[in-house]
């Protein structure tokens, strides 16, 4: 439809346009005016103002040039041309292909919009006419253009467009027409468009009368053709067409084509007339509100006899792209003048003047065309995103609309959990998992209320599981480094004790021979327990026990997140000048958390009785055998005073040998740990051990004494200290004494009670030595094992520091041939590990190389 | 409110696989998740485009919740511990409502 060669399709597109709101071209202007305004309170507005930012503003004058008032564009549009609408697609294509045939042959813009016709024009063009229902619709666009008045501009009138084109029949005959022009030719001779200008001019006729006025004022060489004439073709066109007329119109069309020909006088006109309706079919499109416009001023034109310089021809062929200047050239009578201006609330969009003219274009200086190929551009992009936008416009009825809006507006509040009204707690507890991680993240907070810091202390540090096993493994390293540290600061304090190192270094290798004679004993000792510990726990714990257990795991939860709720809410502390209610709040806060943590101590079943015969575990060593039982130790501990976590340590070094991890987590180098239960043992490592670490580090030497004695007399040590849980808190607490021994040397009674109980832990452990390490040579994973030594070392006298190296003896060779195998690195951190111990006893692995 | 709708709005902007009710398997960035646990993704792909090449050519979906058989997820991105704890929460109030 919209271009010249689509003649047929215009008909239905109008009646479509004109009586069907749903239209595409009237959603595009009701987007942009008066649409938008039903939509106000929809969110549809917003995203047009969007996109229309996105939009050159600049170029905005145009548009009105183009679609004339928004609210009539709409109604106007639909009956004249579907261009924004129903064309859509097509224009798309079409302004796009003109936008680049435009920047490739800037000079000849003007002629893109002909270009399809050229070809087409001698042929359909004709033939259009010769239709009557085509000429109709001439006459509607001419209404569009120059008969304004019959309609409501701005109002939607589909009828107007009729009504034009019988009023353009009646006013000029063909016949008429051509009599006019006939006249006009000598004036018009367009140097221009001589060719095809001419036949544009015929079917003008028709519509012209109204037209006319228009164009005349703009272009005084039209003296000769009825204003009808020039309101049919396009206000701009009109002006080219009275001078040209014949020739002008179609000018740059027939240019590509004919540039030589001086066709304008008579030949010409005839075959103008099928190219002057589809250059009226261009102008509507952008022209559209220009027609509008100018309509109230045609009948000047139509009055004023001007005979137009050869420009106005070339402004008719223009109108496609330049319809928007064109038009207002008709009110300013120059081709060069904006008329568009007037009418339009937008500025212009091409800054420089308004070309009507093809010549116009090619008098500019490079750089004004540039600019105003560039300003031709953003518009044609801008009414094509229009057009696609307002493809669907007016699908959905304002019901539909405030719907959908409502649907929208519940969702936000159940997303937002009306967090203002319900207070940042109720926030947490209905989305908790999100709060919790977004602020653990360090995202933005949404509440600023919300204490970021506990959540993070509580999940971030309390809790090993928060990236999965690598997290574990990493605490566990951290804890074996504090260990290793506590172990080293041991050593280096006892080698700063000039402490029987000779002997050590004397006899330690040399007397191997001799020790080695006790290795055998060892080994019936270690096997026997073994054999007799490792099965029987399992079937102990009946599926009635392990559901307790987990019920007690999940009550311990259910508590630990009550008080940790409890303690975000915790009120500001109380001071002198507090005011009363505040010490309320405060007492009323203690005495809350109290009870939860009274609660939590309970949960915890650590006070149960310890029943030896009962067949079943402690309840709270079976805690401990779930892998969240084990979690949990690590946020329970800092909501239990100072004696409670005695208490807890003490439980479990007195159940040493029947946790799990311990009672199983022996292993040889024939018979390795199970993966499962090696995940169970860096989890305990990772959870348990360093709160107990924590507390043991800082306890004095009794509560050392005690611990030790405990696990001497009611654990078998052949399996503590054979498994790596065992060996770790064996480690703790004897560095953990050792230390305390060089930073308070002074002889107390204590200290006997200590050497007896170290001495009795040498003879425990001295048979088990050669069975300490669970892997082969080419096991990495004995770091711990070196610690012990290292920690047992320390504290042995010279005596039972040749026994040690008895013991592990043929372990340190052979780490030292392995690791000269090995590279550089891992030779160094085994090496590492080995020269702990070495140097707990006064030794060096160099002095082995 | 559902618990995993609080769990994957934590996972927007990370890569998961979608596995679809009928075999389709489509990974992509997580944009935004729904109640209804509609899941919009970026980047999408077929983990296998020569079984479903009529994917190939669609990079951003939006696919209805209902339409999900599993979802897999970055495990970096998953805090177990606070997952549980978010899950015994719900379990909480759904009992206290339930009273």
């Amino acid at each position: 439809m919209s271009f010249f060669g689509f003649d047929t399709t215009l008909p239905r597109d109008q009646g479509h346009s004109s009586n069907a709101p749903g239209f595409g071209h009237h959603d595009a202007f009701a987007s942009l005016g008066g649409g938008a305004a039903d939509d106000a309170a929809i969110d549809f507005e917003e995203t047009y103002d969007g996109l229309g930012d996105q939009l050159d503003e600049t170029d905005d004058a145009f548009n009105d040039d183009t679609f004339g008032s928004v609210p009539a564009t709409q109604q106007t549009i639909g009956r004249d041309f579907d261009f924004a609408g129903q064309t859509s697609m097509i224009s798309n294509t079409l302004q796009e292909e003109q936008m680049v045939y435009q920047a490739r042959h800037p000079a000849s813009q003007q002629q893109r919009p002909p270009i399809p016709h050229a070809s087409k024009p001698t042929r359909t063009g004709y033939e259009n006419y010769h239709d009557p229902d085509y000429i109709p619709q001439l006459e509607a666009r001419a209404d569009i253009w120059g008969l304004k008045p019959k309609q409501p501009s701005a109002t939607r009138q589909p009828e107007p467009q009729q009504q034009g084109p019988a009023l353009s029949r009646k006013m000029m005959s063909l016949e008429e027409v051509e009599a006019m022009m006939r006249q006009h030719p000598v004036q018009a001779t367009p140097p221009p468009v001589p060719q095809h200008v001419a036949p544009s001019q015929p079917p003008m006729p028709s519509h012209y009368p109204q037209p006319i006025p228009h164009a005349q004022p703009s272009f005084p060489g039209m003296p000769g053709f009825p204003g009808q004439f020039q309101p049919q073709i396009l206000q701009r066109p009109q002006q080219q067409q009275h001078h040209a007329g014949p020739s002008g119109p179609r000018q740059q069309q027939v240019h590509a084509e004919l540039p030589g020909q001086p066709v304008h006088p008579q030949p010409p006109q005839q075959p103008q007339q099928p190219q002057q309706p589809t250059i009226l079919q261009r102008q509507r499109q952008p022209n559209e509100l220009a027609a509008q416009q100018q309509r109230p001023a045609q009948p000047q034109s139509q009055t004023q006899p001007q005979r137009p310089p050869s420009q106005p021809r070339h402004i008719l062929q223009n109108p496609n792209r330049l319809s928007g200047h064109g038009q207002p050239v008709a009110h300013s009578g120059h081709a060069g003048a904006r008329g568009p201006q007037q009418g339009h609330n937008r500025g212009p969009s091409f800054p420089g003047m308004v070309i009507t003219h093809p010549e116009q274009l090619m008098a500019l200086s490079q750089e004004e065309r540039d600019a105003y190929i560039e300003a031709e551009a953003k518009r044609a992009k801008r009414n094509h995103k229009i057009s696609l936008l307002a493809k669907d416009n007016g699908l959905m009825t304002p019901q539909d609309k405030n719907f959908i809006t409502r649907i929208q507006l519940q969702q936000l509040v159940s997303a937002t959990g009306n967090v203002d009204e319900r207070g940042p707690e109720a926030a947490i507890a209905e989305d908790f998992y999100y709060h919790v991680m977004s602020q653990i993240r360090g995202g933005a907070r949404q509440n600023p209320h919300q204490p970021a810091n506990q959540f993070a202390q509580t999940y971030l540090f309390q809790t090993n599981s928060r990236f999965g096993p690598r997290r574990n493994g990493r605490n566990g390293d951290n804890h074996m480094q504090r260990m290793e540290q506590q172990v080293q600061r041991a050593v280096e304090a006892a080698k700063a004790k000039p402490k029987g190192k000779q002997l050590v270094i004397e006899g330690s290798l040399g007397k191997i021979a001799f020790s080695n004679a006790k290795t055998p004993r060892p080994l019936l000792n270690i096997k026997r327990p073994e054999t007799g510990d490792k099965h029987p726990k399992n079937h102990k714990s009946s599926v009635a026990h392990r559901k307790q257990t987990l019920r007690n795991i999940e009550a311990i939860y259910m508590t630990l997140m009550r008080i940790e709720d409890v303690d975000r809410a915790v009120p500001p502390p109380i001071r002198e000048d507090s005011s009363p209610e505040a010490i309320q709040a405060h007492m009323e806060w203690r005495s809350k958390i109290e009870a939860l943590r009274k609660e939590l101590w309970v949960n915890l079943k650590i006070m149960e009785p310890i029943n030896p015969q009962s067949p079943t575990p402690h309840p709270f060593i079976s805690i401990l055998s779930h892998a969240k039982g084990k979690k949990a130790i690590q946020r329970i501990f800092p909501h239990i005073d100072e004696q409670e976590r005695i208490t807890v340590v003490t439980m479990i070094v007195v159940h040493l040998d029947q946790l799990s991890v311990v009672s199983h987590g022996t292993a040889t180098p024939e018979e390795p740990l199970s993966p499962a239960m090696r995940e169970e043992i860096d989890l305990f490592l990772g959870t348990v051990i360093p709160p107990l670490f924590a507390h043991v580090s800082e306890s004095p030497l009794n509560i050392i004494i005690g611990l030790l004695g405990l696990i001497l007399d009611r654990t078998n040590m052949h399996v503590v200290a054979r498994s790596k849980v065992g060996m770790s808190l064996l480690t703790i607490l004897i560095s953990r004494a050792e230390l305390l021994k060089q930073s308070a040397p002074e002889a107390t009674t204590d200290w006997e009670q200590w050497a007896d109980l170290y001495n009795r832990l040498f003879d425990a452990v001295e048979p088990v030595l050669p069975f300490v390490f669970p892997g082969t040579i080419n096991d990495t994973e004995d770091m711990y094992i070196w610690q012990f030594l290292a920690a047992m070392g320390v504290g042995a006298s010279p005596e039972q520091q040749q026994r040690l190296v008895i013991g592990v003896k043929d372990r340190v060779m052979e780490t030292v041939t392995v690791s000269k195998a090995l590279p550089a690195d891992m030779a160094g951190a085994r090496l590492a590990n080995v020269n702990l111990f070495m140097r707990a006893i006064g030794l060096d692995v160099e002095l082995l190389g | 409110m559902i618990i995993a709708y609080s769990f994957f709005k934590t996972l927007v902007d990370s890569e998961i696989t979608v596995e679809l009710k009928n075999e389709v398997c489509i990974r992509g960035t997580l944009k935004s998740v729904d109640q209804y646990l509609n899941i919009k993704l970026d980047n999408a792909e077929a983990t296998d485009e020569l079984k479903w090449p009529h994917l190939c050519s669609t990079k951003d979906m939006f696919i209805r919740g209902s339409v999900v058989r599993y979802v897999h997820l970055p495990s970096g991105a998953v805090d177990t511990a606070l997952l549980e704890d978010a899950t015994r929460r719900e379990a909480e109030s759904a009992k206290n409502k339930a009273k």
